[in-house]
C-alpha cells in the first residue's frame, strides 16, 4: 500500500477513529486502526466491538498502490498531528509502515491485518432516510437523561422508536425522563423488530459524524445493531439488551397545577439558588402562588437562598422540590422561550413541556414523606 | 391389674445427708474446673490478704503442683482449721455484708473445694508473729496444725489435682493449654492490680514477671508487646463516685476474639456482656463488623452499686443502675476513640513491604548474634513522646449528654494546601507537616456521606429523590416479610420501599445525597442489616447500621477520577469531622508516612 494524503484530513479522520478505538484492550489488535486504500479513497476502520466506525477520505488523497495496513491508532495519530508538512505519505515495507511528511519520517510496527475484526459495510436496503439535524436534535434533547451509574443496563442508552411518521427518542435514569419526537418518512425503510436501545456512546458518535445538519443521512436497524451512514462515515452500534422502563405510564395525562414561565429566566434563577445547595444538598423548592414562583434552597454548610419570578399561574398555593441540576439539564435544551410545568402532588412527577414535541419528566425530592 | 413396676418396689436407696467430702467435691465441680481455677482462687485470696508480691510455681501446667507464696497478712494458727471448712471466710460475716463486697472472694468455698480434690499443704505466719503454723490436708481430711518457722505471709501448695476424681482429670488438656490458662488468669489479675508484683515459674523456668512498681501501660507492654502498649490511648473519666480509667487501643489492633478486652471492676477481672457492648458501641463505625477491639479498663465504684454475687466464677456482675453506667461508659470511651490518631502508620506498611521482600531492611544485613536470645525489637522511629492525655470528666448530675470535648490532645485540623495527586483513581496523596498522607477517597467519602445523612436526619428529615418507575428487587418471600414491619422507619432515613407481591420489594425513593444509588444492592444491605440485628432491633441502632451500609454503597467509588478541585473539596469537608478517620465500615481512610518513615525506607537512618 502506498498513499499520499493531506495531513489535516488524515488527522481529522484519525481523531474521530480514536474516539472509538480503545487505548487499552484485552484484545490488543483493537487498539489499532485499519487503513484500507482502494480506488481513489483511503478508509479508516476502528472498533471496540460495541461501536464501530468506517471513515472515508475521498478528497486530497491519492492512492498510488492499493492495500491494507493495521497500525497503532494512537501512535499514528500522534505522528500525523506533530508532523510539519502539508501532506503525509504512508508506505508499507515488509512488516512495517513508513510514514513521511516533508523531511521527517517514522517507521511503525504493523499488526496482522487478518486479525482485525471485519466491520461489515452499511447496507442501504431497508434503511430510512432523514435529515441529520432531525436526528442530532433528538439526541441532544434526550441522551443527557440516560443513566450513567451502574444498575439497569437498559437505561444506559436512548430508546429509539420509529412509526406513524415519527422518529421518537426516550432516555431515563429512573429519576428523570426525556422524550422527544420529530416527523420522519417512516415508509422509506424497514422498522426494527423490537425496541432499539442505542447506547449513549453510540448516540454521541452518531451526532459527531453528522456534522452538517442539512445533510441527508441513512439509518438502519438489524436484530443486534443500529447503523448510520453519512456522506463520508458509517457508524454502527450494538443495541443494548434488556427491558426499557414502560415510560408511557409515568407521563401524567392531566395535572392539577399548571404554570408557565420564561425558560431562560427560570434557568438563571434556579442556578442562582443552586449556589447555596451545592453538590451535596440537592433540593430546590418551587413554591407557587398566583402569578408568582418562589425558588428556595438551603444547606447546612452554606446557608439559604430565595429567588422570585413572575409566572403564569392560577391555582391554589402549591409546592414541589427538585434536584436543580436535573431541571437545568432540561431547560438548557428548551426550544421555546416559554416553559410549562405541570404537577399534581409534591410526591408526584413534575412534567416540563420544553417544546412542541418535547416532554421532560423530573421526579421530585421529598422530605420525610 | 398387674403390679406397677416402680422404683420403690425395686428397692429405692434411702435419702441421706451427703458426707462432707462429697459435698465439697460437688461444690468443687462448680468452682475448681482445672489448674487455672486453683490459681485464680489462690491468687485472689493472696490479693485479699493484702499481698504486694505474689510468687507462683507451677509444675505440669499446674496439675502436678500449684504453689503460691505471698507476703500478705497471714492467718493466725487457731483459724487455720477453719480456713478449710466450707462457707468459712473472713471476708464477710452477715447478710448485709453481701451488699458491699469489696474483696475478690467472699463465699468461703475455695479452700474447702480445692482441699477436697487435691493434696494440700499450708504454711502461714501472721505479720508480726514470731512463729507460723503449717498443716496438711488430703482429700478433705485435715491433719494436725503444727508450729513452724518461715517468712511472713502465706504459702499454699496444691499437688496432684483431681487425684481422687479421675473423671475430672481426664478432661484436662495438654500441659501447654493448662499452663496458658493459668498464665491468662495471672496476667489478667496482674493488669487488674497495678501495685502488686507477680512472678510465675513453670517447671522451674520463669514464665511471667511484673514488678510491683510497673504501671498498667508497662504491664501491657510486658504482657502483649510494645507496639500495642505504645499505641494505647488513656481514658480517664468520672461520674459521681464511679471512676473509669485505663487505656483503649486504636482500631487497627482489633482481633477476632475478646481476649484482649479486659474490664476490671474494683480490681476484679470481668467478662461481662454489657461491658462488651459498651466497647462495641464506643467503637461503632470505627471498627469493621465482627472485629473485637482491644481495651484495658478499670472501673471503680461503690460496691453497694453493683452485685457481684450472680455468677459462680464471679465473671459477671449486675449493675444497680445499668442504664446510667452504660451511658457514662459509652460516652467517655467514644470521646477517647474519636480523639485517636487512626491513620495506620506508614512504618507498619514498610514492615509489611519488608516481609514481602520488596524492601530489604538494613539490619537484615547484620544478623543477630546467636547468643542474643530475645528477638531484637524492631526499632521504631515514630514520635516517641508520650501522647497528651485527653481527660474527660463529667460531673455527677450530668445526664447522657454529649461528652465534654477534650481539653487537650485533640488534633488541630491541618490546612488543605499543596498539590494533590490521585493514584489509581482510588487514592489521594498529599503532603502534611511531617510527611505525607494517602487518603482512600472511597472510604473518606463514605464516611462523610454517612455523617451528612445523620446530620440531615437530626435536622428533621432526609431528602429523598423519588423514582419515576419503582425499581423492583426480587428478594424472596421471607426477606420481604422481614422488611415489611420496618418500612415506616426506613422511610425516615430516606429509603422509600414498598412490598410488591410476595417476594419483591419496590424501591420508590432513595436519599438524594446518594451518588451511586443501586436499588438492588441497597435493598440487600437493608435485609442483611435487619437479619444481623436479630429479633429485637432497637430502631435507632438498626437505622444507623443501615445508614452505614447504604452510605458505603452510594459513595464516590474507587475508580472515579476526581479533579483537583473535587479532591480538595473532599479533603476540606473531611477536615474537622471527628469520625472521618475510618470509613463507615471501620477501615482506615488514611495512611500516613512520616519523614522518619521515609528516612528509614531510604536507609538514611
Amino acid at each position: 500500500m502506498k498513499v499520499l494524503c493531506a495531513r489535516e484530513k488524515l488527522r481529522e479522520g484519525l481523531a474521530l477513529a480514536n474516539s472509538v478505538i480503545p487505548s487499552k484492550s484485552p484484545k490488543a489488535v483493537l487498539t489499532n486502526v485499519c487503513l484500507i486504500a482502494s480506488g481513489d479513497m483511503l478508509e479508516l476502520v476502528g472498533t471496540d466491538l460495541d461501536v464501530s466506525l468506517r471513515f472515508r477520505i475521498t478528497e486530497q488523497v491519492k492512492v498510488i498502490e492499493a492495500g491494507t495496513v493495521v497500525v497503532s491508532a494512537r501512535v499514528l495519530h500522534d505522528f500525523v498531528r506533530d508532523f510539519a508538512g502539508e501532506t503525509v505519505e504512508l508506505d508499507t515495507r515488509e512488516q512495517n509502515c513508513v510514514i513521511k511528511s516533508g523531511e521527517d519520517s517514522a517507521e511503525l510496527v504493523t499488526a496482522d491485518a487478518d486479525e482485525f475484526p471485519v466491520v461489515a459495510p452499511f447496507d442501504d436496503a431497508g434503511a430510512f432516510s432523514l435529515q441529520a439535524g432531525t436526528f442530532t436534535s433528538l439526541v441532544n434533547k434526550t441522551a443527557f437523561a440516560a443513566a450513567r451509574e451502574q444498575g439497569r443496563y437498559a437505561m444506559h442508552g436512548v430508546l429509539v422508536e420509529i412509526g406513524d411518521g415519527l422518529l421518537k427518542m426516550v432516555a431515563t435514569d429512573g429519576r428523570r425522563l426525556a422524550l422527544a419526537h420529530a416527523p420522519m418518512d417512516t415508509a422509506s425503510g424497514t422498522k426494527p423488530q423490537k425496541a432499539s436501545i442505542v447506547p449513549t456512546r453510540g448516540t454521541q458518535l452518531f451526532s459527531r459524524v453528522m456534522s452538517d445538519p442539512l445533510d441527508q443521512v441513512k439509518l438502519t436497524f438489524t436484530e443486534a445493531q443500529v447503523g448510520v451512514k453519512t456522506r463520508n462515515a458509517e457508524v454502527f452500534a450494538r443495541l443494548l439488551e434488556g427491558e426499557f422502563p414502560r415510560y408511557a405510564a409515568v407521563i401524567p395525562a392531566e395535572s392539577k397545577n399548571y404554570c408557565e414561565a420564561d425558560a431562560s429566566l427560570l434557568e438563571r434563577k434556579i442556578r442562582l439558588v443552586a449556589n447555596v445547595t451545592g453538590d451535596e444538598a440537592r433540593a430546590v423548592r418551587f413554591s407557587l402562588s398566583p402569578g408568582r414562583l418562589e425558588l428556595s434552597g438551603h444547606s447546612a454548610g452554606r446557608g439559604e437562598a430565595h429567588a422570585f419570578l413572575q409566572v403564569e399561574y392560577k391555582g391554589t398555593d402549591a409546592e414541589i422540590a427538585f434536584n436543580p441540576d436535573y431541571v437545568v439539564d432540561g431547560l438548557k435544551n428548551s426550544e421555546s422561550g416559554i416553559v410549562k410545568l405541570e404537577f399534581n402532588e409534591k410526591t408526584s412527577p413534575g412534567k416540563f413541556l420544553l417544546g412542541e414535541n418535547y416532554i421532560y419528566i423530573v421526579m421530585p425530592i421529598t422530605i420525610d414523606a | 391389674m398387674p403390679p406397677l413396676d416402680t422404683q420403690a418396689q425395686r428397692g429405692r436407696p434411702a435419702i441421706a445427708q451427703l458426707p462432707e467430702l462429697v459435698k465439697n467435691q460437688i461444690a468443687a465441680g462448680e468452682v475448681i474446673e482445672r489448674p487455672a481455677s486453683v490459681v485464680k482462687e489462690l491468687v485472689e485470696n493472696a490479693l485479699d490478704a493484702g499481698a504486694s508480691r505474689i510468687h507462683l510455681d507451677l509444675e505440669e501446667g499446674g496439675v502436678q503442683l500449684v504453689r503460691i507464696v505471698d507476703d500478705g497478712g497471714g492467718i493466725p494458727p487457731e483459724e487455720i482449721p477453719l480456713a478449710f471448712a466450707s462457707h468459712a471466710t473472713s471476708k464477710l460475716s452477715q447478710v448485709a455484708d453481701l451488699d458491699h463486697i469489696a474483696t475478690l472472694g467472699f463465699r468461703g468455698e475455695a479452700l474447702a473445694s480445692i482441699a477436697s480434690v487435691a493434696r494440700c499443704r499450708l504454711f502461714s505466719r501472721q505479720r508480726g508473729a514470731l512463729l507460723g503454723a503449717a498443716v496438711e490436708i488430703e482429700g478433705g481430711a485435715l491433719g494436725e496444725v503444727r508450729e513452724s518457722g518461715g517468712p511472713e505471709g502465706t504459702r499454699i501448695e496444691v499437688r496432684d489435682l483431681f487425684y481422687n476424681t479421675p473423671a475430672r482429670r481426664r478432661f484436662l488438656k495438654t500441659t501447654a493449654t493448662e499452663l496458658g490458662r493459668c498464665l491468662d488468669i495471672v496476667q489478667r489479675l496482674a493488669l487488674a492490680q497495678p501495685g502488686v508484683g507477680f512472678v510465675v515459674t513453670h517447671d522451674g523456668r520463669r514464665a511471667f514477671e511484673v514488678e510491683p512498681s510497673m504501671d498498667l501501660r508497662a504491664r501491657v507492654r510486658r504482657t502483649f508487646g510494645a507496639e500495642l502498649a505504645d499505641a494505647l490511648v488513656p481514658v480517664e473519666a468520672a461520674d459521681g463516685d464511679t471512676r473509669l480509667s485505663g487505656f483503649v487501643a486504636p482500631p487497627r489492633f482489633s482481633r477476632n476474639d475478646t481476649t484482649r478486652q479486659m474490664w476490671f471492676l474494683n480490681g476484679r477481672p470481668l467478662r461481662d456482656r454489657i461491658l462488651s457492648r459498651v466497647l462495641k458501641d464506643a467503637y461503632r463505625g470505627f471498627v469493621v463488623d465482627g472485629r473485637q477491639t482491644v481495651a484495658f479498663l478499670s472501673l471503680a465504684m461503690d460496691p453497694a452499686r453493683v452485685d457481684v454475687n450472680v455468677h459462680p466464677a464471679k465473671a459477671e456482675v449486675r449493675f444497680r443502675d445499668e442504664r446510667r453506667v452504660f451511658g457514662f461508659l459509652v460516652g467517655s470511651l467514644r470521646a477517647a476513640v474519636q480523639s485517636m490518631d487512626l491513620a495506620t502508620p506508614g512504618e507498619r506498611l514498610i514492615e509489611r513491604l519488608e516481609q514481602r521482600g520488596e524492601l530489604t531492611p538494613r539490619q537484615a544485613t547484620l544478623p543477630a548474634p546467636a547468643w542474643e536470645r530475645e528477638p531484637r525489637p524492631v526499632p521504631s522511629f515514630r514520635d516517641e513522646a508520650p501522647r497528651a492525655l485527653p481527660v474527660f470528666v463529667r460531673e455527677a448530675p450530668a445526664a447522657p449528654s454529649a461528652p465534654v470535648a477534650p481539653t487537650e490532645g485533640a488534633q488541630k485540623p491541618e490546612e488543605i494546601r499543596g498539590p494533590l495527586l490521585q493514584v489509581g483513581r482510588t487514592y489521594i496523596l498529599r503532603a502534611v507537616d511531617d510527611g505525607f498522607e494517602i487518603v482512600d477517597q472511597h472510604a473518606l467519602h463514605e464516611r462523610l456521606t454517612l455523617e451528612l445523612l445523620k446530620d440531615e436526619l437530626a435536622r428533621g428529615g432526609i431528602e429523598v429523590q423519588r423514582r419515576l418507575v419503582p425499581e423492583l428487587v426480587e428478594v424472596g418471600g421471607a426477606a420481604a416479610q422481614l422488611i415489611e414491619p420496618h418500612l415506616e422507619s426506613l422511610a425516615r432515613i430516606g429509603l422509600v420501599l414498598a412490598r410488591f407481591g410476595t417476594g419483591t420489594i419496590a424501591v420508590q425513593g432513595v436519599p438524594a445525597r446518594f451518588r451511586h444509588p443501586d436499588p438492588s444492592t441497597l435493598v440487600h444491605e437493608v435485609i442483611a442489616a435487619i437479619e444481623r440485628s436479630g429479633s429485637t432491633p432497637g430502631a435507632e441502632e438498626l437505622l444507623e447500621e443501615i445508614l452505614h451500609r447504604t452510605a458505603c454503597r452510594s459513595s464516590v467509588m474507587a475508580g472515579d477520577e476526581l479533579s483537583e478541585i473535587e479532591m480538595r473539596a473532599l479533603l476540606a469537608r473531611a477536615r474537622g469531622n471527628d469520625s472521618s478517620q475510618t470509613c463507615a465500615h471501620g477501615r482506615p481512610t488514611r495512611v500516613r508516612f512520616t519523614l522518619a518513615d521515609l528516612e528509614r525506607a531510604f536507609y538514611r537512618r
